[in-house]
C-alpha cells in the first residue's frame, strides 16, 4: 500500500509540473452528438435521478442529437452493459456515459468503442484500470467516502464497538474502493475502538440484503452497527433490524437516498447516513461528455472547463486509482434527524 | 424392521421421514460449526422466510405434478409485490382482506397467461415460462420507470404485518405470516389428496391418456395448475411486499430456482404424477435452512456460498434418493424407475391426440 502511495505522489508531482495554466473552456451549445447514458442497471432511484440531471443538461446545451437512457436489467448487468457498449459504438454514438458494474470485463468493449470514435466517460463507478475510459466523473473523492463512513461509524458507536459492512455486489468497483478506503481510514488512532468484523454482499437485491443483515445480527452478538454503502442495502438493513426489534442494539448507516431513509432516521434505526446529489452527478457527467464528444475539451489532465450551473471543474489525475483521469464533483451531505425530512421531499 | 416401518409409512411417508432426518442432521451439523446456532431466533428466521418460499413451492409442485414447470414464478412474485405496492401507495385505505385477494388476483392473471399458452397452444411449459420469466420482468422494468417502492409509501398495517406474532412461546415467535402459509400448505395438501378436483392433477401427470379416457379435461387441469401457481405466487408477492417493504425491479429474482429445488428435494417427481405437499414444505425448509446457515458459517467465504448451496442441494437429493432405495430395498426395479422414457412416450402421445 505504501509503495502505491509513494508512486501516486510521484506521478502527481510530475503531473503538477507539466500542467500549464490553461484557460477555462466554455461549452458551445447546439452541436450534434448522440449520447448514451448507461447505468449499472435500470430500476433504482439514484440512477433515475442521474438521468434527470443528464436530461436537464441535454436541454440546456441544446444538443440536436439524442440522449438515450438505457441499461441492462439487474440480473443481466455485466453482459448487458458490455452489449450496450458494443451496440452504442457500432451505432456511432458520440459518447457513452457508463456507471461500470462489470469491473475489468467491460474493458475490451470500451477499448473497441474508443477505437470506433465513441468516447467512454464513466460516472458513479469507474473502470478500475481506466483502460478504455476517457474520464471518470467522481461523485466525491473515494478516499473521502471512506473517511466519512469511518466517521459515521465512530459517532454512532460512540467510538467503541463492532460493526460490519453490507455491500452491493462483489464486482462493484465503487463500493469495493470505498470499503478499502474505509479500512485504510480505520487504521487511524481515532478509530482504535472500532472493530470491523465482516463484509457481506446483498447483491443490491432487497431480499438478499435483508437476509444478510439478519445473518450479521445473528452471527455477531455484540454487533453495534451495519454499514451499508449502497442505497438498496442500507434501506433493507434498516427494515430488517426494525422488524426484529433490534434497533436499540444495532444501528444502520451508510449511503442512502433520503426519501427512502427518512422513516428510519426519524425513528432512530439509522441515525446518520450520507449521499451526494445524483441529479448533479448526471448533469456534470453529461456536460463533461458533451464537451469531450464535440471536441471542446481534449480530456487531458489540467484542463479546466465550465459546467453550466455547477461552475468550473478541472480534469486531474485520479489519485484513488493507479491510472486514469477524473473530474471530482463533491461534496456530499451527511443526513440526520435535522435535515433528512427536508431532503426527502 | 426398517422395511415394516417403511411399508406402514408408504412412499410419501418415507420421503417425509427421510427429509425430517436430513433436516435434523443438517441442523445438528451447523450447530457444531456455528456458535449460538440453535436458538429461538433461528426458528423465527427460518419460519418467516420459509413462509414465502413454501407458498411458491407449493404452486410449483402442483404445476410439476401435471408434467409441467413454472419458471416464471420469480417474476410473478416480483411483479405482484411491485404493482401491489404501487396500488397501495395510491389507495392506502384498501381493506387488508381485499389487498390479499387483489394480490392473488394479480398473480393469477400471470398464471392465466402461462396456462393459456401451455394448455391451449400446446407449447412446452419450460419454454413458455422461460420466455414469460424474461417478459414479466421486462414489463416490470419498463413500467416502473426506474423508481422503486419504498416502505414510506405503504400503509402502516402492511409494514407491521411482517413482524406481528400470533403467539410467542419462550422466545419462539410464531408470526402471522407463518400461520397463513402453513394454513395454505395444509389446505392444499388436503385438497390434492382428498378431493376429486385435486386428484386430477396427479392423474394428468401420471398418465395423461388414462386421465383423458376417464373423463378428465387435460387442458383445463393444466390451466388450473398454472392458475393455482400464479395465485400462490401472488400471495407470496403480498408477503414479500410486507416483509421487505422496499421493492426494486429485481424483487423475487431467483425464486424459481429455489422453488424448483424445494419441489425436487421435497420428492415431487419431476416427470409428474407423484409427490406430497408436506414433502415440498420440508424441502423448502431444508433449502432455506442451508441457505441461512451458510451465511453464518465461518469456513465459507461469500464467493463460495452459492456453489456450496448448489452442492448441498445435490447432496441432499442424492442422499435422499439413496436412502429411499435402501428403504425400498429388495424390491424389484419398479416401473417408476423407467419413468423418464415413459414420460416421453406419454407426452408425445398427448401432443398427437390434441393436435
Amino acid at each position: 500500500m505504501k509503495v502505491w502511495k509513494v508512486s501516486t505522489l510521484a506521478v502527481c508531482a510530475a503531473l503538477a509540473g507539466s500542467i500549464a495554466s490553461a484557460e477555462t473552456a466554455i461549452a458551445q451549445k447546439g452541436l450534434e452528438a448522440d449520447m448514451v447514458l448507461l447505468p449499472k442497471f435500470l430500476g433504482i432511484l439514484p440512477f433515475d435521478q442521474a438521468n434527470q440531471g443528464a436530461q436537464e443538461a441535454h436541454e440546456e446545451l441544446g444538443n440536436t442529437g439524442d440522449l438515450l437512457y438505457t441499461g441492462p436489467t439487474p440480473e443481466n448487468s455485466v453482459a448487458g452493459q458490455i452489449e450496450i457498449m458494443t451496440t452504442s459504438a457500432s451505432q456511432k454514438s458520440a459518447a457513452v456515459m457508463l456507471s461500470n458494474n462489470a469491473g475489468e470485463q467491460i474493458v475490451p468493449s470500451a477499448v473497441a468503442a474508443q477505437a470506433a470514435g465513441t468516447k467512454v466517460v464513466t460516472w458513479d463507478s469507474p473502470i478500475p484500470s481506466a483502460k478504455g475510459e476517457s474520464l471518470f466523473i467522481a461523485q466525491v473523492d473515494f478516499g473521502e467516502i471512506g473517511v466519512v463512513m469511518a466517521d459515521m461509524a465512530h459517532s454512532i458507536l460512540d467510538g467503541e464497538g463492532e460493526f460490519a459492512t453490507l455491500s452491493a455486489t462483489p464486482d462493484a468497483s465503487n463500493q469495493n474502493a470505498w470499503i478499502a478506503a474505509m479500512e485504510e481510514a480505520l487504521k487511524g488512532p481515532k478509530y482504535a475502538g472500532l472493530k470491523h468484523v465482516d463484509i457481506v454482499y446483498g447483491n443490491d437485491q432487497s431480499e438478499v440484503s435483508y437476509n444478510r443483515a439478519l445473518a450479521l445480527a445473528d452471527k455477531y452478538p455484540n454487533l453495534g452497527l451495519i454499514m451499508s454503502p449502497t442505497s438498496v442495502g442500507i434501506v433493507a438493513s434498516a427494515k430488517a433490524i426494525q422488524d426484529e426489534d433490534l434497533c436499540g442494539q444495532i444501528k444502520v448507516s451508510g449511503l442512502g437516498v433520503p426519501a427512502e431513509m427518512v422513516t428510519y432516521t426519524m425513528n432512530g434505526c439509522a441515525p446518520e447516513f450520507a449521499l451526494w446529489d445524483f441529479v448533479d452527478l448526471g448533469y456534470l457527467t453529461y456536460y463533461t461528455s458533451y464537451m469531450l464528444a464535440t471536441g471542446q475539451i481534449e480530456g487531458e489532465a489540467g484542463e479546466t472547463f465550465n459546467a453550466g450551473r455547477m461552475g468550473d471543474y478541472t480534469i486531474e489525475k485520479d489519485p484513488t486509482r493507479d491510472a486514469g483521469l477524473r473530474v471530482l464533483m463533491g461534496p456530499f451531505t451527511v443526513y440526520n434527524k435535522d435535515n433528512v425530512e427536508a431532503a426527502a421531499k | 424392521m426398517l422395511s415394516s416401518i417403511s411399508k406402514k409409512l408408504g412412499p410419501n411417508g418415507q420421503r417425509v421421514a427421510i427429509l425430517l432426518l436430513v433436516l435434523v442432521a443438517i441442523a445438528l451439523f451447523f450447530s457444531s460449526q456455528i456458535q449460538n446456532y440453535l436458538t429461538p431466533r433461528l426458528f423465527v428466521r427460518i419460519s418467516t422466510s420459509v413462509s414465502i418460499i413454501a407458498l411458491i413451492s407449493v404452486g410449483q409442485a402442483v404445476v410439476v405434478m401435471t408434467r409441467n414447470i413454472d419458471l416464471s414464478i420469480g417474476s410473478v412474485v416480483g411483479c405482484t409485490a411491485y404493482f401491489l405496492g404501487g396500488i397501495l401507495a395510491s389507495f392506502p385505505d384498501l381493506a387488508p382482506v381485499f389487498v390479499v385477494l387483489l394480490a392473488m388476483g394479480i398473480g393469477a392473471c400471470f398464471g392465466l397467461v402461462n396456462g393459456l399458452l401451455v394448455s391451449r397452444l400446446n407449447l412446452p411449459s419450460i419454454i413458455v415460462t422461460l420466455a414469460t420469466l424474461a417478459l414479466f420482468r421486462s414489463i416490470l422494468v419498463e413500467s416502473s420507470d426506474g423508481s422503486s417502492i419504498t416502505t414510506g409509501s405503504l400503509p402502516i398495517w402492511l409494514i407491521e404485518f411482517a413482524r406481528q406474532n400470533m403467539f410467542v412461546v419462550g422466545g419462539f415467535k410464531v408470526r402471522w405470516m407463518v400461520v397463513i402459509a402453513l394454513f395454505v400448505v395444509f389446505s392444499m395438501h388436503f385438497f390434492l389428496t382428498k378431493f376429486r378436483a385435486g386428484r386430477q392433477f396427479y392423474a394428468v401427470g401420471s398418465n395423461p391418456d388414462a386421465a383423458e379416457f376417464s373423463g378428465i379435461n387435460l387442458k383445463r387441469t393444466v390451466l388450473q395448475a398454472f392458475l393455482i401457481s400464479g395465485a400462490l405466487a401472488g400471495l407470496a408477492g403480498f408477503m414479500f411486499l410486507a416483509r421487505f417493504g422496499n421493492i426494486t425491479v429485481v424483487a423475487g429474482q431467483g425464486l424459481e430456482l429455489k422453488s424448483v429445488g424445494a419441489v425436487v428435494v421435497g420428492g415431487v417427481n419431476i416427470f409428474g404424477g407423484s409427490g406430497s405437499i408436506i414433502g415440498v414444505l420440508l424441502g423448502a425448509t431444508l433449502i432455506d435452512l442451508i441457505d441461512t446457515s451458510l451465511v453464518r458459517w465461518e469456513l465459507v467465504s461469500e464467493f463460495w456460498r452459492e456453489a456450496i448451496l448448489g452442492l448441498l442441494i445435490l447432496f441432499a437429493v442424492a442422499m435422499d434418493t439413496l436412502l429411499a432405495r435402501r428403504l425400498l430395498g429388495g424390491r424389484k426395479p419398479n416401473p417408476s424407475d423407467k419413468e423418464p422414457e415413459k414420460t416421453k412416450l406419454a407426452s408425445g402421445r398427448v401432443k398427437e391426440s390434441s393436435t
